[in-house]
């Protein structure tokens, strides 16, 4: 088994696959976070599942 | 070069000051929103797939993670990624199949004793809520000593009073705001935190990789033996088949079960968004630990490159081996920078105090008071109680984190005590929700099988030659196997005759 090439890839993706999961939560948590604010002040919803 | 030359000035104090004052804004501000228990405990189950996944990474992704882990990639090089890979695939295969996560969230419980009540009633709750807290506040006493010596590394600062006292403030902010805003204000600032420190996580990796040139990483120093720089099952890498068999059933369970962490998945809006917020975490896991051990692999690398700091790290008085990756940051990074890098991870540091002090205050309050009181208790003296859990936990930790030192390894600690709740917990949980012939007696025999765990932190276990029957890792290997058989035995010797009411209700 090619030990080098594994840990190679594996960090390559770490890193790039971090990376792009960062941005995307960045993004979406924003809104997210209103909505959680919004729904805290509001009375609960019983069909909200 | 002197082992503790830093480039950490007056700007990185001041940034680092700044920014640890913000989570206790936060929590003065969010205390308006706390109405209810469930609003405190579980952010009245709000919360949406991307600030999930920011604040289960938040919670999961502290400094004594990045301090453990960096350690196993200074100590073990390449070969320490496999605890990654392993992690990795546990989360994902959590987050596909929605296995316990997505009945657990289902069935709307806030701590996973209160599932022991449901199914296998009320003396398994507070059996199962006794070993949680145990487990969970021992699990988290090396936390201060951890930080302290990160803070020791990438600051130069060695005044062991002012290093207690710079804890201790610390911790104090911590208990405010957790105690102030709950899980709401535990939500934000993880999320603050979420955003600091993976971008400079991702920022200080490109310093280190620079540091040190990419393909040294791949090339084992001269000081340690080719093999086991890559090779985990390789004699002398320090791992070994039975260490990476541990790691499969240590974190699979914790994916599933480690409270702080299911925390996040209890909160989800919906079952769904609890499945989802593992698939998407599982990149998170990965980067919580391979991004670490790639500090602790580079650190490693320039000491092996630097006779004075190889000096300093060998030998009978070598420095403990858990500065290697802060002492080397504070070489590395430039300040302004550094101080970026040092918030983020004090940050981290008290955003995992504030989930676990929760976490365990709830546990006791919700598992272990309140089903002793048969009249009930209002909601409002539970979130008192809880509350008074909070500030009592924190006073225990400052004693016992300043001032107990432990005589084993930072992660052999953590795995061990994890192991005297995850053994039990993991076994109850999956037979519970999935084999109906499971009984209370199963359950209590599987629970009180965790505490065997303890052993693994032994005199017995350190050393050269230690046998392996007495090594940390096959007793932990072993304290989930009794466990599991302890279940099954004792659910079929000793079946529940009838449901009882209690169950039934």
């Amino acid at each position: 088994m090619n030990w080098e090439l594994l840990w190679k890839a594996v960090l390559i993706f770490t890193l790039s696959g971090y990376s792009l999961l960062v941005i995307i939560v960045i993004i979406g948590g924003v809104g997210n976070i209103v909505d959680m604010l919004r729904d805290l002040t509001n009375p609960p919803d019983p069909d909200q599942e | 070069m002197d082992v503790f030359a830093t480039n950490f000035q007056t700007i990185d104090w001041v940034i680092v000051c700044v920014y640890i004052c913000i989570p206790v804004a936060i929590g003065i501000f969010v205390k308006k929103y706390i109405r209810q228990l469930s609003d405190f405990i579980v952010a009245g189950r709000s919360l949406r797939l991307f600030i999930a996944i920011a604040t289960l990474t938040g919670t999961e992704l502290g400094l004594v993670t990045v301090m453990y882990n960096s350690e196993l990639g200074f100590l073990h090089g390449l070969s320490a990624f496999h605890v990654g890979i392993i992690e990795v695939f546990c989360i994902l295969a959590i987050g596909l199949t929605g296995f316990i996560v997505y009945k657990l969230r289902q069935m709307r419980v806030m701590t996973i004793p209160e599932f022991y009540q449901m199914r296998f009633g009320r003396n398994v709750r507070i059996v199962g809520g006794i070993i949680l807290a145990l487990g969970g506040i021992l699990n988290m006493g090396l936390f201060l000593q951890a930080g302290a010596r990160f803070m020791m590394g990438v600051t130069g600062y060695s005044n062991p009073a002012g290093l207690k006292i710079f804890m201790s403030v610390m911790l104090i902010m911590v208990l405010v705001y957790t105690v102030l805003g709950g899980m709401v204000s535990v939500v934000l600032n993880d999320f603050m935190q979420f955003v600091v420190l993976s971008i400079g996580m991702l920022i200080g990796s490109f310093f280190a990789i620079s540091k040190v040139g990419w393909a040294n990483i791949f090339q084992a120093p001269p000081t340690v033996n080719s093999a086991s720089w890559f090779n985990p099952i390789s004699e002398g890498s320090g791992f070994g088949s039975i260490y990476v068999i541990f790691m499969v059933v240590l974190t699979f369970s914790a994916g599933a079960l480690w409270q702080s962490g299911t925390l996040r998945a209890l909160s989800a809006k919906t079952p769904r968004v609890a499945k989802q917020l593992y698939a998407w975490s599982s990149v998170s896991y990965l980067a919580r630990r391979v991004i670490p051990m790639l500090w602790g692999i580079c650190a490693f690398v320039f000491v092996s490159q630097t006779p004075r700091l190889l000096e300093a790290f060998q030998g009978p008085d070598a420095l403990n081996s858990q500065f290697g990756m802060p002492v080397f940051m504070a070489k590395v990074l430039p300040s302004g920078f550094l101080g970026l890098i040092a918030a983020g991870m004090f940050a981290a540091f008290m955003s995992t105090h504030d989930s676990y002090l929760l976490s365990w205050s709830s546990v006791i309050t919700q598992d272990i008071i309140a089903p002793l009181k048969k009249n009930g208790i209002s909601d409002k003296s539970r979130l008192l109680i809880t509350r008074i859990c909070i500030v009592t936990i924190g006073l225990f930790l400052l004693i016992w984190g300043l001032w107990f030192e432990a005589p084993v390894s930072l992660w052999n600690y953590m795995a061990v005590t994890g192991t005297i709740y995850l053994a039990g917990a993991f076994t109850v949980v999956t037979a519970g929700l999935y084999w109906k012939k499971a009984s209370r007696t199963g359950a209590k025999i599987a629970l009180y099988a965790g505490l065997l765990a303890i052993m693994g932190i032994g005199p017995w276990t350190r050393g050269e030659n230690v046998p392996f029957y007495l090594s940390d890792k096959f007793i932990g290997v072993m304290t989930f196997a009794v466990a599991f058989l302890g279940m099954i035995f004792g659910s079929l010797l000793f079946p529940d005759k009838t449901g009882s009411e209690e169950v039934k209700r």
